[in-house]
């Protein structure tokens, strides 16, 4: 077995590891593979090992670096795929009953992009059902466990990129986010995860669950990774039809140009109401330390924030309408829990729906103009951190509030990345938020915070 | 919202949802639903519903 600081690397060192052959893509992918063994019977982060397909990855990367092209920095770099992103001719479940033998004929853009960027791909990740559901016990395909606790949910609904993540069982993961999705298991599992700008990443041959909020994006263990995997992601997608032509910078290159100068804004309405004591310190502690790395730190206001709950209406009103027929032909097949939560969006009328979106263009130039005076927003990712699985199963338990949902409605791009640690030994998380199409400055205010820091250097004891 | 409102949608949306589950449909709906009813639209006649992305930036120095 390899020693955990192996599984634990960062992209940049595997694939100089690998450029100076102390390490073969089939070497470390048969590590993985084995970890993945050893771990996930208990920590239930994949859905799908795809052995094979990892290993003939691992062969063509290797291939590749015996001829000397070293072009992509994510050749022979293992990692996962959330299993709402279709897979050719590989079982696709998004995590729900309905679709337990659906083995597509079509590769999502985003895994496409992958697979020619030469990543090796270890299988797919379990997701909340349908991204928007809870497995309870008993569910066709079991709940991962946050690494951390394993009493614990990793969150969601990117649970297994999150979970899989944090115990080193992959260096990337696809995850989707609609009101949190990337970001909650980012803030929980202690991993970083980026959701980009509306349109930057391509949607199509993934399963939707609410088209004019759902965004797909990278997750990692460090912001410079989650900048790698973006670099192959982005960019115009005719198949999508949100995705923007706007041009695609590098990500990677302005990382290490640090904060001096950059204006970050805390909006202190919303977002800090609930927010438990130990999150809190550790947003203001990062804060501390922004100011120290020479950012400047002001206080901003968004006037509508207090609408952005309208965000919910949208989301299960889309959801309704995505889902609508399978839940009248086959309601048995999906989760109590979905179940209730799609249906609560056929009571939403078409004029409640129609003022939510009216209430999103008011939170949308509430930011815009909040952003023409600070460079980003900063301000805890999850108010809380993970709840137990016996929380979340209790019926009184409710659909949590959080403080990601804002920048869906607003298609900002947004950034968790790892603050702190409670006393019980969980992660906190601070998101950062850009400008439109500006995840060059949101990636670069994170990793500047990321390496003045140690938290993304402490892993789970397995 | 009342359980009888919720119940009141549910003829109208014809769909079933089991006696036991709808007073957690009814915070649900409560809490999406409380700024839109809470939303004066006359206020903000001008405003539709279609989003847009601006993609100018703003002009400033950005940092280093």
């Amino acid at each position: 077995m390899a020693s955990e600081e192996l599984f634990y690397a960062t992209i940049r060192d595997i694939g100089a590891r690998f450029r100076r052959r102390a390490l073969s893509p089939i070497e470390l992918t048969r590590a993985h593979l084995e970890r993945i063994e050893k771990l996930d019977p208990t920590l239930h982060a994949f859905v799908t090992v795809t052995a094979d397909r990892a290993l003939a990855d691992a062969k063509a990367a290797e291939t590749a670096l015996g001829r000397g092209d070293i072009s992509s920095p994510l050749l022979g770099i293992p990692i996962g795929y959330k299993d709402i992103y279709a897979t050719r001719g590989i079982l696709t479940t998004g995590g729900s009953a309905l679709l337990k033998d659906w083995i597509p004929d079509e590769e999502s853009t985003c895994g496409v992009r992958l697979q020619r960027a030469g990543t090796v791909m270890l299988g797919k990740l379990i997701t909340h059902e349908f991204a928007f559901g809870i497995q309870f016990p008993g569910h066709r395909f079991p709940a991962a466990k946050n690494p951390w606790d394993l009493e614990r949910m990793p969150g969601g609904s990117s649970s297994g990129s999150g979970a899989a993540l944090a115990a080193g069982m992959v260096f990337g993961a696809l995850g989707s986010d609609t009101g949190g999705s990337i970001r909650g298991p980012a803030s929980l599992c202690g991993i970083a995860g980026l959701k980009p700008t509306y349109g930057r990443c391509s949607r199509a041959g993934v399963l939707t669950l609410s088209w004019t909020l759902d965004h797909t994006g990278p997750m990692a263990r460090t912001v410079e990774d989650c900048a790698y995997l973006l670099q192959a992601l982005a960019g115009y997608d005719a198949a999508d039809p949100a995705s923007s032509r706007e041009p695609v910078p590098d990500y990677v290159a302005p990382l290490g140009r640090g904060v001096r100068g950059l204006r970050v804004g805390v909006p202190r309405e919303y977002f800090f109401e609930g927010v438990d004591a130990e999150v809190e310190k550790g947003f203001e502690q990062a804060l501390a330390t922004l100011r120290q790395l020479g950012a400047t730190v002001e206080d901003v206001q968004i006037p509508n924030i207090q609408s952005a709950g309208a965000f919910m209406a949208i989301m299960l009103s889309e959801a309704f309408a995505y889902h609508e027929r399978d839940l009248r032909e086959h309601p048995e097949l999906f989760g109590e829990l979905l179940r209730d939560r799609l249906l609560a969006g056929a009571l939403i009328t078409g004029s409640e729906y129609v003022q939510a979106q009216r209430i999103r263009a008011l939170l949308q130039a509430d930011m815009n103009a909040a952003l023409r005076r600070v460079d980003v927003l900063a301000t805890p990712t999850s108010p809380k951190p993970a709840a137990t699985f016996a929380q979340v199963y209790d019926p009184d338990y409710g659909f949590p509030r959080g403080n990601t949902g804002p920048f869906n409605m607003t298609g900002l791009p947004s950034l968790a990345v790892p603050c702190g640690f409670t006393g019980a030994g969980l992660p906190v998380s601070l998101q950062i938020t850009g400008r439109p199409f500006d995840e060059t400055t949101v990636l670069r205010v994170g990793h500047t915070y990321e390496q003045a820091t140690d938290w993304h250097k402490r892993h789970p004891t397995l | 919202m009342t359980l009888e409102e919720v119940r009141d949608r549910m003829k109208a949306a014809r769909v079933e949802i089991a006696e036991n589950r709808l007073e957690v449909v009814r915070r649900l709906l409560t809490d999406a639903l409380r700024p839109i009813h809470a939303m004066d639209s006359r206020a903000h006649r001008t405003l539709e519903p279609a989003v847009t992305f601006e993609t100018v930036r703003a002009r400033g120095d950005h940092g280093q």
